[in-house]
């Protein structure tokens, strides 16, 4: 059994045009998710019924059902409609791209949003009575108190599902979307070389993984600055 | 009547990277005689009775304990720690037991006692410390002086023929000091060795045959507590004193 | 709705394949996660780079590329040998369901590493030097007093790494396995009702992550019972 590692290296440049996909696929769904994880996570703490419900069933939900099934749901599961096959947001519903990126958001808002208000929440309770002791308004504490606090405290969960949520880009490949997985998968159908060519693939997952670790980690050491070792 | 040594420290040295904790000591002790070991902190006091179990491995010097010397062996190690008891000042309880599983755990592990016998033996125990009535609390439930107090009959229920303290009131709120150094008197009126690192003088006064002042990873002075008290020999001895006798 | 009825027994029948699937996985994501702890934990510098290799290699990987790699990858080579003894030989593999489980083991067993070196690191150093001092030696040290503690440090990750594994079943439905993912695929083309069918699929992945997530709970809670200070 030879292992041709020469086709391991011959195959990145093709393998790399699928790095485009995955990266649009991947910067969209985090920054739309982000979005979505800040309104949810501020819902979800809201003392509002209406507020607070609504926000924890969509985590439940979104967390507690594999990303495939959700991106199955979207992609082949919406055309069931007549209404939406009929609607305005047809063009965009029925192409794999816009579906991947709904599916993506969705469920990096979930996990966001649980992180998020996990950081807003260890914020010290002492630092809120201070807050009010100095007269700020709940909203100018939220905004100089809470907010750069939480989000320190939430950047090692938040890198971690960063990266998760790159390694889910490459369910796209299975609603036929050519980002780097679905290209690996293309190019080992024609070659029957599944080592050579996923490792090919797996390589380069694993140098986008490192710089995302890379830019968190220089995050990290910004927004700790002030702390005492 | 000569006095057999139980332990005999010689020339024992030891070091953290680069910090010398233990610069040469040497201290004979003999069974059934009581000393407590005082000094500033970094001095090296727990350092030392630390190696007499092996807790820490010392560097030179040899260390005998009832005649065996403790060296890299196994064996050797595992023959000291039956004979050798410690308490520490954290406790060190292990918190997912009762208190009466604690005492039965290295009984019925390391003796080999059948589980009805270990539980007789924690039983005595616990009666001798006075808490016979906390025997299935967890030590989250107990308080500080209950909680060392289950530590020491932990170590006692393994009957060995030292006990070693290491700092055992210091991480007590005041009012429940005295329960400890009252067992702790008790086991030193049975003809317990002990050896025991602590700051409190009066124990010291009343219940040590010997007392030893360290500093610096040397001891600079031994002796009976009445000479060491009314005639320290050195200046540091006598500063250390002063510091510490003065409320 | 109805159209679910018809196959109500289908999708029971393959939830079973998923759960059997979790079991296994299971078993191995326990082993791999403790041996890595153990290697990262130990003295050896080998092991601690062999286990880092490991845990940064399938924590950067997609768990879909693992799977594909697992599957195919032996596929290409158990073919190769079958063909060297019978040049007729097509294709072997090994079964969807152990390459499946096998690949989702490996992944989620890397996260696992870190969870249960973090969790014995998080035992306190002084009951390992109680029990030394007591006499108990290492092996008793472990199963009686760290094995204990660590256990309940490492809990709630590792609830959710039982979470993460059952959802990774899933994608086993890419090379093949019949569970639900394939029912609904089935139930699909006959019932044309794809939205129907995955929503199905939705709820019963649903149902055992929320069974898993109150399991773990009732577990933290005993595993914690006696840090509550009766006071």
């Amino acid at each position: 059994m030879s292992f041709d590692v020469s086709l391991v290296f011959a195959s990145l440049p093709e393998i790399v045009g699928g790095i485009g996909v995955t990266v649009q696929l991947l910067v969209l769904s985090l920054l739309l998710g982000l979005v979505l994880a800040v309104a949810t996570a501020l819902m979800r703490i809201s003392r509002i019924p209406l507020l607070a419900w609504p926000a924890l069933a969509y985590v439940y939900v979104f967390r507690g059902t594999p990303i495939l099934v959700q991106l199955f749901v979207i992609y082949y599961g919406l055309p069931q409609f007549a209404f939406i096959q009929e609607s305005v947001l047809w063009p965009i519903l029925r192409e794999p791209y816009w579906c991947a990126i709904i599916a993506f958001t969705l469920n990096n808002g979930a996990y966001a949003a649980e992180i998020l208000r996990g950081g807003i929440q260890g914020v010290d309770r002492g630092l809120h009575e201070a807050g009010r002791a100095l007269g700020l308004s709940p909203r100018q504490r939220f905004i100089y108190v809470t907010a750069p606090i939480a989000v320190r405290l939430a950047l090692p969960a938040y890198s971690n599902e960063m990266i998760s949520l790159l390694k889910a880009t490459a369910l796209a490949s299975t609603i036929t979307m050519a980002d780097v997985t679905g290209v690996a998968r293309t190019i080992v159908a024609k070659t029957f070389a599944p080592y050579e060519i996923f490792i090919s693939a797996a390589l380069v997952y694993l140098a986008m993984t490192w710089l995302i670790q890379r830019a968190v980690a220089l995050a990290e050491r910004r927004a700790s600055r002030y702390v005492r070792t | 009547m000569e006095p057999t040594p139980i332990i005999v420290l010689e020339n024992v040295t030891k070091s953290f990277g680069s910090f010398q904790a233990l610069r040469g000591i040497d201290l004979t002790v003999a069974k059934g005689q009581k000393v407590v070991v005082c000094g500033p902190s970094g001095s090296g006091k727990s350092t030392m009775i630390r190696c007499i179990n092996r807790l820490e491995e010392h560097d030179g010097g040899r260390i005998l304990v009832n005649g065996i010397e403790l060296t890299g062996a196994m064996k050797n190690i595992d023959a000291v720690r039956r004979e050798v008891g410690m308490v520490f000042q954290q406790f060190n309880l292990f918190p997912h037991l009762t208190a009466i599983e604690n005492l039965m755990l290295a009984p019925h592990l390391v003796r080999k006692v059948s589980k009805p016998e270990a539980r007789k033996i924690a039983r005595h125990y616990l009666d001798r410390v006075h808490i016979p009535e906390q025997a299935d609390k967890y030590p989250a439930q107990l308080s500080g002086g209950q909680q060392q107090r289950v530590a020491i009959a932990r170590a006692l229920c393994m009957q060995p023929e030292i006990m070693l303290f290491d700092e055992p009131t210091s991480a007590l709120d005041p009012e429940m000091i005295n329960e400890v150094l009252d067992v702790m008197v008790e086991l030193a009126e049975e003809g317990m060795t002990m050896i025991c690192v602590t700051h409190e003088m009066g124990f010291a006064r009343s219940v040590a045959d010997l007392l030893v002042f360290m500093d610096f990873g040397e001891i600079v002075e031994a002796a009976p507590p009445a000479a060491f008290f009314e005639n320290p020999r050195h200046e540091r001895t006598r500063l250390f004193l002063s510091q510490i006798l003065s409320h | 709705m109805s159209a679910v009825a018809g196959w109500l027994d289908d999708f029971l029948r393959s939830a079973v394949v998923i759960l059997e699937v979790l079991l296994v996985a299971l078993a191995m994501c326990v082993t791999w996660g403790l041996l890595g702890a153990a290697a990262k934990l130990c003295k050896s510098r080998i092991a601690f780079r062999i286990a880092t290799l490991y845990t940064t290699v399938f924590r950067g990987t997609p768990e879909l590329l693992v799977l594909l790699i697992v599957y195919f990858g032996s596929a290409i080579t158990l073919t190769g040998i079958a063909q060297v003894f019978d040049p007729e030989v097509k294709f072997v593999d090994i079964p969807p369901f152990w390459a499946g489980a096998f690949a989702i083991s490996l992944v989620v067993g890397a996260y696992a590493t870190e969870t249960f070196r973090g969790a014995f690191l998080g035992v306190d150093v002084g009951q390992v030097e109680a029990a030394r001092a007591l006499g108990l030696g290492p092996v008793h040290t472990f199963f009686y007093v760290r094995l204990p503690q660590m256990w309940r440090l490492a809990l709630p990750s590792f609830g959710n790494h039982m979470n993460s594994l059952i959802k990774d079943t899933s994608l086993i439905s890419v090379i093949g396995l019949e569970e639900i993912m394939y029912t609904a695929e089935m139930a699909t083309s006959v019932t044309n009702r794809p939205f129907t069918m995955y929503l199905v699929v939705a709820l019963i992945y649903l149902a055992f992550t929320s069974v898993i997530v109150a399991g773990v709970w009732a577990l933290e809670r005993y595993a914690n019972r006696h840090l509550e200070t009766a006071r």
